[in-house]
C-alpha cells in the first residue's frame, strides 16, 4: 500500500494535534458523593451470584493477588457506604479486559463499576509513587504520542534504544521486555489533510456511487474516529478504512478529536478522560447533528464511545454519540450487502491469518464478525484462536509489575495462534496487536485491510 | 454467702438480655430461659431504628426524651452495635406546615439536637430523595444491630456468671401456696448450646423471682399462674432492600402512618411499616398488599426504591400494652410506654413481675428499672452499672481499627468484620488457618462462621444473627450449605444436615415476600441449585425407603473404562479437547 | 438492510444451541445472538433428561426417563414434542460432544454423586464423573482442598453412605500443592492443573499434578476410585485424570457443584466449537433484543440494542430460546409476569402470593412460568391461536413443567430446541 498523496492541505489539518494539552496537575473528583450516578450499590441489585465474571476473569486464573470481579464489583459496592467507600488494593490488578461485563447474565455494570472504583481509589489511596507518575503517562498516551510524533525517528530510536529501556524499566517500571509503538512518519490527519479532506472525499464517494449504480447524492456520510493508534502508530488501517468507504460510495469526514480516554480511565484517571470526552462529545455531536455516523477502527475506541462514556460521564449528547457510533465493519453489515460484495470474491498475497477477537469487541458483540465475513473470500483463511485474553489489555501489559500476569494470560492466545495454521495474525486492537505481535513474532493487521484488499482495487 | 437470691428471667429478647446483664452484674444469681433463638421474637423483628425520639416529640413527649437519653448511652456502650447514620424528617408538599412546627417545637421542648435543611440541602447529603419535598429536619436517629446487641448483652450476663438457655422454653409457672417460686422448663436439645439430634429434656428450675419478658408472650406466661395480663400484639411489616438507597434515616414528617421510615442497615435498607393489631402473636396473615404499600408509600419519599430490588419482608409484632380499661380502638394511638407490674401488688400473687412495653432504643433503661425493683425487694445496695460500661465487643474502639489492618482480608471484608465483631476482632480472626469468605454478600470468613458455631452450638440460624452470613442478596442461595459444611466435623452429617434444611426454610420464609423481577430471579436459581444440582428436595438420604441402586447405570465396565481412557484420554486428549474447532 | 439468515435463533443455552444445530443440520442458514457471551457457566454440566415423575411426591428416581414419558401429561413439553424428537435430540448432542460425554449406550439414568451428597438421576454425564456414579460398588474416597468452601469431602462422604449407595465411602483434606488465595475460583485451580506448573514441596521440584497425587497417595487405602472437586481442567481434563489415575492407581472422577461450574464451561466451549463446526454463525454478546417488526402475524426483523444503536436482524423464522424467570427469558414485577421481547401470553396467577409455595422445596408456580405452545412449539396467545406464525419456542421459556423438581432441564431444553429448530428449517 502507498501512501499516495494528493490535494492540498486540507482545512482540518493537525486540529487534534494543536489540542494537545501537556500533562499537568489532577482536579480533585468528588466520584462518590454528590452525584446520583456514581452510586453504584444499585448495580448490584443485578447480581444473582452465579460467578460467571470470576470464572470468565482472566487475572483470577493466574494470579493469585486479584479476588475476581464478583468481589471488585458487586460485592465490594454493596458492602460500601456513602460517605465511607473501602477500595481494596487489588482494583489495581484488573485489567480492564471487560470479560465479567461480557459474561454477566444479569447486566451487572462491571466496566462502570471497576472504573469508578479505580478513580475512588487513585484519588484518595494510592500515595504519590513512581507508579502513579507511570501510570500517568500511559494513561495520557496522546501527549506523549504527539510528542513522539513530533521527531518519529528519534522517538522510536529513544523507545527501543537499550539503555534508554533499561532507565524506563528502572525509573518508571515500564518492562524492557515492551517493544514501544513505532510511529508513522506521516500522522493519518497529515496524510488525510494532503489528500484534500473531506472535499475530495466527497468527491470520490460520488465517483464510486455512480460506478455502483447508486444515486450520486445518496445520503452516505461517515465521521471517523481515528483515536490515537491509527492516526499516530497503524496509519494503514486509517488510510484502508478510508478507501474502503469511499470505495461503497461513503463520504467522509474526521472531526476534530482527542484521546477517547480508554487509557486515562483504564488507570483510574477519570478527570483526564473527562476532559478528552467533553471535547469529542462536542465534536463528533455536531457531525452527528449534520446527519453523519460515527465510525471508529479501534474496538476500545468504539467501546469507550457507545458504551463507556455514558457509564462514567454526564455530559449533553453523550447518549446520542453513544446511538450513532459503530465499529467501522459492523457499520458496513448493517448497511451494505457485504456478503453480496464478497461473494465469490478473491485476494492475492494475503497471508493466513490467525484471528483473535479483542476483549473489547467481544463485549459489543462483534467478536466473531471477522471470521464469518471473510469465510468464503478465496485466497485467504481466517482462523479465530478463540475466546482467550491477549492479556495487554491496553497499557496494562506495560507495567512492569503486570508484565508476567500479562504474559501468562496471553500464554494460551499465542499457543492458539501457533496451533492455527496461519502465518501472520489480525486483531482489530492496536494493543492486543502489539501483544501477538511480541509473544509470536508475527505481523499483525487489522480486518479493515483484508476488506480493502479484497474490495479495492 | 448463701443468700443470693435467684432470679429467672423468662425472655431472650432486648428487654430480657439486659434484664440478665443488669442483675447479674449487681450480685444476682441470674437464669434466663428462651424458647428459640436469642431475638426470636419482637427484637429480631424490628426495623433497626435507634431512636432520637424525634418519632415521638409531638404525641408522646416522655417515650421522646427516655429515647434521646438512652440513645447517646447506646453510642458509648454498644459502639459496635450502633452506626451513628442520623436522621431526617422529609416534608413533602402535601404534609401539612403545621405538623412540620409542632415537630420542631417538640424537638426543641424534648432537648433533641435538631437542623433545619432546605431540600437542597437534604438532597445533598441523600442524593434519592425526591425532587419535590419541601424541606427536612435532621435529627441523631441512628442504625443498631438488634441481634449483636441482645447476643453481646448476653455474653456479658454470663461473664457475669447468669446461665442463659435458648430453645428452652417455659412450659408451666410452678406455684407453690398461692408464690411463684420457679419455671418448668423443656429444653429442645438439653442444656447447654442448641445441638441438633440431642434429646430435649425437662427442667425445673426454682427461683427467688420470676421476671416476665416474654414480649408477645407475656400473656400466655402469665396465664400459666392464673394471671390476666392483656398484651394488645400489633402486627407491623418491614421490607428489606438488597442495598442502601440512603445512608440516613429517612422519617416522614407527618402525625403518624403507615410506611413512613425508611432506615439504613448494615447492607441493606428497612422499610416500616404497619400496624395492625392481631389476635394471635405467633399466627397472623402476612399480606401482599402491606409490602406493596411499604414501597408505593415510601416511593414518595424515595423514588427509586420503586424499582429497586428488595430481597425479603418480616413481620413482627410490638406486645403492647395499656392499663385495663383505657380501650384505646387504634392501635397506633396505644402509648409506647413500658410498663413494670409487680403481680404480689397487683393481683396479689407474689413472686413474678413483667415488664411490657416499650421500645429496643429503651431496652436498657427498662432493664434498669426493673432490676432497681428487685434489689429493693431483696435489699440490694448495689447500684446500676449498665450506662457506664461497655458491652463485651464495645470496650477499645482503637482495636477495630488495629485489627482491620492485620488479618490479610481484602478491606471492605477486614472492614465488616471489624464492624460486627468490635474489640472481639483479633481474638476471632487471628487464625493460622486458611481463612477464606464463606458468605460473600455479607463478607463473613470462616473464622467467624467458626466462632459463631462455638458460641451458639449447630444451629445455623444462631450463627447467621451473630455473623450476618446469608443474610445478603442470594439469601444464603449459594453460602447456606458452606456455612453447613463448617459444621463438620464437629457435628456429624445428619446434624450438618438438619442445620441446613432450616437456615434454608428460614431464608425461604422471609424470601417469598420478595419474589419479582430480580429475586424472583436469584430465587429460581436458588431453587435450580439446590433442587436440580444437588437434588436436595429429593435426597435418598431423607427418605425412609431404600433406592434400588442396581437399577441404573453403574458406569462402563472398568475394562471398557480403561480402554476409553487410553485411546481417548491419555494418548491425545481427544475426547474433550478441540474447544476452537480444530 | 438487516443482517440476513434463513433461522434466527435468540438465546445461547442448550435450547438455543440445540435448535441452531438441528437448523443447520436441516440444512438452514442459522445465527445465533446471545445477550451475554457465556451462557452455560453455571450449569452443572450434566445433562439429564427426566429424573423424577411430576406429581409423584415421595416415589424415587426414574430408572427409564424415555419409559416415563409416555405417563406424562398432555402439556408437558415431552408429550408435545413426543419421544423421538427427545432421542433424536440427545443424539444430535450426542455427536457434538463425542467421547466428553456418556451414558449414551443405555436408556437408564445414571445417578451421578453431587457436592452436598445426595445423588442426582441423570441420562448423559460429562467422562470426568463416569467413574464416580453411585451404582458402582467400588470403594471410594473423596478429596476436597483445605480453601475450598464449596465442596466438604467428608459431608458428601457420610452423605451418600446415608443414602446408602453400594460403594464404601471416606473422605480425606488436602492442601493444594500450590497455595492459593484463601478464596481462589474454580478457575484458579483448573488452570494450574492444566498448566502443571513446578512446584518445590519439601524440598523436591514436583510438577502440581504429581505434588498433588503425593498428597493424596495416603489417603487412598484400598479405595478404587478417588473424586475431587469439578476443577480438573478445562483445556485439559483427560490427560489431567489419566495422570492422577496413573499416579493412585485408582480411577478419577469429578463431582460436578454449582456455579461456576468448571464442566458447565467445558460443555459450552464445546457446544460453541461444534456449532461453529456445522457452520452456524455466532453473534454472543452484543445485547438484548428489544424490539421487533410484524405484519399480519409474521415477524420481518427483530433489533438488538447495542449502546442505544438498534441493530436489525432478519430472518424467516426465530425460535426464542431466552431461558425462564431465572434466564431472563421470562420477566417479572409485583403485578405480573411477562415475555419481554415478543410479549407473548404467560399465564399466571394474579395473586402473587400464589406464585409460591410456604415450603422451600414445595410446588411452586413460579417454576413453571413461560409460554404456552402448540404442537408447531408456536407460543400461543391466550386464544390458543399461535402469537406469530414464524415464531417458536425452546427450552426453559416454556411454562408448564418444574425442571428442577423433575430434574429435567436439560432435556426439555435439548429436546424442545431440537424439534424448534428442525421446523423452523423446514419452513425457512
Amino acid at each position: 500500500m502507498s501512501d499516495t498523496q494528493r490535494g492540498d492541505t486540507g482545512t482540518d489539518r493537525d486540529e487534534a494535534e494543536t489540542e494537545s494539552d501537556p500533562p499537568e496537575g489532577y482536579e480533585p473528583l468528588d466520584v462518590f458523593g454528590t452525584t446520583t450516578e456514581m452510586d453504584l450499590r444499585s448495580g448490584a441489585d443485578n447480581c444473582t451470584k452465579v460467578g460467571t465474571c470470576d470464572a470468565e476473569c482472566p487475572v483470577a486464573e493466574v494470579n493469585d493477588d486479584f479476588p475476581g470481579p464478583q468481589f471488585q464489583g458487586p460485592e465490594q459496592w454493596r458492602l460500601s457506604e456513602k460517605d465511607d467507600v473501602e477500595i481494596d488494593d487489588s482494583i489495581t490488578e484488573c485489567s480492564n479486559c471487560l470479560q465479567c461485563d461480557s459474561g454477566c447474565p444479569s447486566g451487572v455494570p462491571f466496566s462502570e463499576m471497576h472504573n469508578t472504583a479505580r478513580a475512588k481509589y487513585v484519588m484518595e489511596d494510592q500515595p504519590l509513587s513512581i507508579k502513579k507518575i507511570r501510570n500517568r503517562i500511559l494513561a495520557n498516551y496522546r501527549t506523549s504520542a504527539w510528542l513522539a510524533s513530533k521527531l518519529p525517528r528519534t522517538a522510536n530510536f529513544f523507545m527501543n534504544n537499550g539503555v534508554v529501556r533499561w532507565a524506563m524499566e528502572k525509573t518508571m517500571k515500564i518492562p524492557s521486555e515492551r517493544e514501544f509503538p513505532e510511529f508513522a512518519t506521516q500522522t493519518f490527519r497529515e496524510w488525510w489533510g494532503k489528500r484534500g479532506g473531506e472535499a475530495a472525499s466527497k468527491e470520490r464517494a460520488r465517483a464510486a456511487r455512480t460506478e455502483r449504480g447508486e444515486e450520486r447524492d445518496a445520503d452516505k456520510r461517515v465521521a471517523y474516529f481515528h483515536g490515537c493508534y491509527s492516526n499516530y502508530n497503524t496509519t494503514e488501517v486509517a488510510k484502508a478504512m478510508v478507501r474502503v468507504y469511499e470505495s461503497l460510495g461513503y463520504e467522509i469526514t474526521v472531526p476534530k478529536q482527542k484521546c477517547s480516554g480508554t487509557p486515562m480511565f483504564a488507570n483510574g484517571r477519570v478527570d483526564d478522560a473527562r476532559r478528552h470526552a467533553k471535547v469529542n462529545v462536542e465534536h463528533m455531536g455536531n457531525a452527528i447533528a449534520e446527519g453523519y455516523d460515527v465510525i471508529c477502527t479501534c474496538s476500545s475506541c468504539s467501546l469507550a464511545l457507545r458504551q463507556e462514556y455514558p457509564d462514567l460521564f454526564d455530559l449533553e449528547g453523550i447518549d446520542e454519540l453513544a446511538a450513532h457510533t459503530y465499529d467501522a465493519m459492523e457499520y458496513l453489515r448493517i448497511h451494505e450487502d457485504l456478503e453480496a460484495e464478497l461473494a465469490g470474491a478473491e485476494v492475492e498475497e494475503f497471508p493466513d491469518v490467525a484471528y483473535h477477537a479483542p476483549c473489547h469487541s467481544r463485549n459489543q458483540g462483534l467478536g466473531r464478525q471477522a471470521v464469518e465475513l471473510f469465510e468464503d473470500v478465496e485466497g485467504v483463511t481466517v482462523t479465530d484462536v478463540g475466546d482467550s485474553c491477549s492479556g495487554i489489555s491496553g497499557t496494562y501489559g506495560w507495567k512492569s509489575e503486570k508484565y508476567e500476569t500479562s504474559m501468562e494470560i496471553g500464554e494460551e492466545m499465542f499457543d492458539h495462534m501457533e496451533e492455527a495454521d496461519a502465518q501472520a495474525g489480525m486483531t482489530e486492537c492496536p494493543t492486543c496487536s502489539m501483544q501477538m505481535e511480541h509473544g509470536t513474532g508475527y505481523e499483525i493487521s487489522h480486518p479493515m485491510e483484508l476488506l480493502e484488499a479484497v474490495l479495492v482495487d | 454467702m448463701n443468700n443470693t437470691p435467684h432470679v429467672v428471667v423468662v425472655g431472650g429478647g432486648s428487654t430480657g438480655v439486659g434484664i440478665a446483664r443488669d442483675a447479674a452484674m449487681r450480685g444476682f444469681e441470674v437464669t434466663l430461659v428462651e424458647k428459640g433463638n436469642l431475638t426470636h421474637g419482637t427484637t429480631g423483628r424490628m426495623h433497626g431504628l435507634l431512636h432520637s425520639g424525634g418519632r415521638y416529640a409531638v404525641s408522646d413527649q416522655e417515650s421522646a426524651r427516655e429515647c434521646i437519653e438512652e440513645n447517646m448511652i447506646l453510642r458509648e456502650i454498644a459502639t459496635h452495635c450502633v452506626e451513628d447514620t442520623g436522621g431526617l424528617f422529609v416534608k413533602r408538599p402535601e404534609d401539612t406546615e403545621e405538623y412540620y412546627q409542632e415537630k420542631l417545637e417538640g424537638l426543641r421542648a424534648c432537648s433533641i439536637p435538631a437542623t433545619e435543611l432546605t431540600a437542597a440541602e437534604a438532597r445533598a447529603r441523600e442524593p434519592y430523595l425526591a425532587k419535590d419535598i419541601d424541606k427536612a429536619i435532621e435529627v441523631p436517629d441512628g442504625a443498631i444491630d438488634p441481634f449483636r446487641l441482645c447476643v453481646a448483652n448476653a455474653k456479658s450476663a454470663q461473664n457475669h456468671g447468669a446461665r442463659v438457655e435458648t430453645f428452652s422454653e417455659v412450659t408451666d409457672l410452678l406455684v407453690e401456696d398461692g408464690e411463684i417460686v420457679g419455671v418448668e422448663v423443656t429444653h429442645e436439645s438439653g442444656s447447654g448450646n442448641h445441638v441438633h439430634g440431642v434429646e430435649g429434656a425437662v427442667e425445673e428450675i426454682r427461683a427467688d423471682h420470676v421476671v416476665n419478658a416474654a414480649g408477645a408472650w407475656t400473656g400466655e406466661l402469665a396465664a400459666m399462674a392464673d394471671i390476666d395480663v392483656e398484651v394488645r400484639p400489633s402486627k407491623g411489616v418491614m421490607t428489606i432492600m438488597n442495598v442502601r438507597q440512603v445512608d440516613t434515616v429517612i422519617n416522614r414528617c407527618k402525625p403518624k402512618g403507615d410506611a413512613d421510615i425508611v432506615v439504613p442497615h448494615e447492607t441493606t435498607a428497612i422499610l416500616g411499616t404497619t400496624d395492625e393489631e392481631v389476635s394471635d402473636p405467633a399466627e397472623y396473615p402476612e399480606e401482599q398488599w402491606e409490602v406493596d404499600l411499604m414501597i408505593e408509600e415510601l416511593g414518595k419519599l424515595v423514588p427509586i426504591l420503586e424499582d429497586a430490588r428488595t430481597i425479603r419482608s418480616f413481620w413482627g409484632v410490638r406486645p403492647l400494652y395499656e392499663p385495663p380499661d383505657t380501650g384505646t380502638d387504634d392501635p397506633t394511638d396505644i402509648t409506647r410506654q413500658f410498663f413494670l407490674l409487680d403481680h404480689d401488688e397487683r393481683d396479689d400473687r407474689p413472686g413474678m413481675t413483667t415488664i411490657v412495653g416499650g421500645k429496643l432504643t429503651t431496652y436498657r433503661l427498662m432493664a434498669e428499672q426493673l432490676v432497681d425493683h428487685l434489689a429493693e425487694k431483696f435489699g440490694i445496695e448495689a447500684a446500676c452499672r449498665t450506662a457506664e460500661e461497655p458491652l463485651p465487643g464495645s470496650e477499645d474502639e482503637g482495636a477495630i481499627e488495629a485489627a482491620m489492618n492485620e488479618f490479610g482480608l481484602r478491606s471492605p471484608i477486614g472492614k465488616r468484620s471489624a464492624e460486627r465483631l468490635g474489640s472481639r476482632t483479633a481474638d476471632v480472626l487471628d487464625t493460622d488457618e486458611p481463612n477464606p469468605v464463606v458468605c460473600g454478600c455479607e463478607a463473613v470468613t470462616r473464622a467467624e462462621v467458626q466462632d459463631a458455631i462455638e458460641e451458639s452450638g449447630s444451629n445455623l440460624n444462631a450463627v447467621r444473627i451473630r455473623t450476618r452470613a446469608s443474610m445478603g442478596n442470594c439469601q444464603g442461595g449459594f453460602c447456606s450449605h458452606r456455612m453447613a459444611n463448617e459444621l463438620h466435623p464437629d457435628y456429624d452429617e445428619r446434624q450438618a444436615r438438619t442445620a441446613l434444611d432450616e437456615l434454608y426454610q428460614e431464608r425461604w420464609k422471609g424470601q417469598r415476600h420478595a419474589l419479582w423481577g430480580e429475586q424472583l430471579g436469584q430465587a429460581m436459581i436458588t431453587y435450580a441449585m439446590h433442587a436440580l444440582t444437588m437434588n436436595r428436595d429429593r435426597d435418598p438420604a431423607a427418605t425412609e425407603d431404600s433406592l434400588d441402586f442396581g437399577a441404573f447405570d453403574a458406569g462402563p465396565s472398568t475394562e471398557a473404562r480403561t480402554t476409553a481412557d487410553e485411546s481417548a484420554g491419555i494418548a491425545t486428549d481427544g475426547g474433550e479437547e478441540g474447544t476452537h474447532g480444530d | 438492510m438487516a443482517i440476513d439468515s434463513d433461522v434466527l435463533v435468540i438465546g445461547g443455552g442448550i435450547a438455543g444451541i440445540s435448535s441452531a444445530l438441528a437448523a443447520r443440520q436441516a440444512g438452514a442458514d442459522v445465527r445465533l445472538v446471545s445477550e451475554a457471551e457465556t451462557t452455560l457457566h453455571h450449569a452443572s454440566g450434566l445433562l439429564d433428561v427426566l429424573g423424577y415423575h411430576p406429581n409423584a411426591a415421595g416415589e424415587g428416581p426414574v430408572v427409564d426417563p424415555f419409559d416415563a414419558i409416555a405417563d406424562l401429561p398432555d402439556s408437558h413439553p415431552y408429550a408435545i414434542v413426543g419421544e423421538s424428537a427427545v432421542r433424536d435430540g440427545l443424539a444430535l448432542l450426542d455427536d457434538a460432544l463425542g467421547e466428553a460425554y456418556q451414558g449414551s449406550y443405555t436408556d437408564a439414568n445414571a445417578l451421578v454423586p453431587t457436592h452436598g451428597g445426595t445423588v442426582k438421576p441423570t441420562a448423559r454425564y460429562p467422562a470426568s464423573v463416569a467413574a464416580g456414579l453411585a451404582s458402582d460398588d467400588r470403594e471410594m474416597v473423596l478429596v476436597d482442598f483445605e480453601r475450598l468452601t464449596g465442596f466438604d469431602a467428608g459431608v458428601a462422604a457420610d452423605h451418600l453412605a446415608a443414602a446408602g449407595i453400594p460403594a464404601d465411602t471416606s473422605a480425606a483434606t488436602v492442601e493444594f500443592p500450590i497455595v492459593v488465595r484463601d478464596d481462589a475460583k474454580v478457575t484458579r485451580y483448573a488452570h494450574l492443573l492444566d498448566e502443571n506448573p513446578t512446584v518445590t514441596v519439601e524440598g523436591r521440584e514436583r510438577r502440581v499434578r504429581a505434588a498433588l497425587a503425593d498428597a493424596i497417595e495416603p489417603h487412598v487405602g484400598d479405595a478404587e476410585r478417588v473424586g475431587f472437586p469439578a476443577v480438573l481442567g478445562v483445556d485439559h481434563p483427560a490427560e489431567i485424570r489419566a495422570e492422577l489415575q496413573d499416579r493412585l492407581d485408582a480411577a478419577i472422577f469429578e463431582v460436578p457443584m454449582g456455579p461456576p461450574s468448571v464442566p458447565g464451561l467445558r460443555l459450552e466451549d464445546r457446544l460453541y466449537a461444534a456449532l461453529d463446526d456445522a457452520g452456524g454463525r455466532i453473534e454472543a454478546g452484543g445485547g438484548p433484543i428489544v424490539g421487533f417488526d410484524a405484519t399480519e402475524g409474521t415477524i420481518s426483523e427483530v433489533y438488538l440494542d447495542r449502546s442505544g444503536s438498534p441493530i436489525p436482524y432478519a430472518a424467516d423464522q426465530y425460535v426464542l430460546a431466552t431461558g425462564d424467570v431465572a434466564g431472563g427469558g421470562i420477566d417479572s414485577d409485583r403485578e405480573g409476569v411477562t415475555e419481554p421481547i415478543f410479549g407473548c401470553h404467560v399465564p399466571h396467577p394474579t395473586d402473587r402470593y400464589e406464585w409460591f409455595d410456604e415450603a422451600a422445596f414445595g410446588d411452586h408456580d413460579f417454576a413453571e412460568f413461560g409460554v404456552v405452545i402448540d404442537e408447531m412449539l408456536r407460543p400461543v396467545a391466550e386464544t390458543g391461536d399461535p402469537e406469530f406464525s414464524n415464531l417458536r419456542a425452546a427450552g426453559a421459556v416454556i411454562g408448564g413443567y418444574d425442571y428442577p423438581a423433575e430434574k429435567s432441564a436439560s432435556g426439555v431444553s435439548i429436546a424442545t430446541g431440537y424439534a424448534a429448530g428442525r421446523q423452523a428449517a423446514r419452513e425457512a
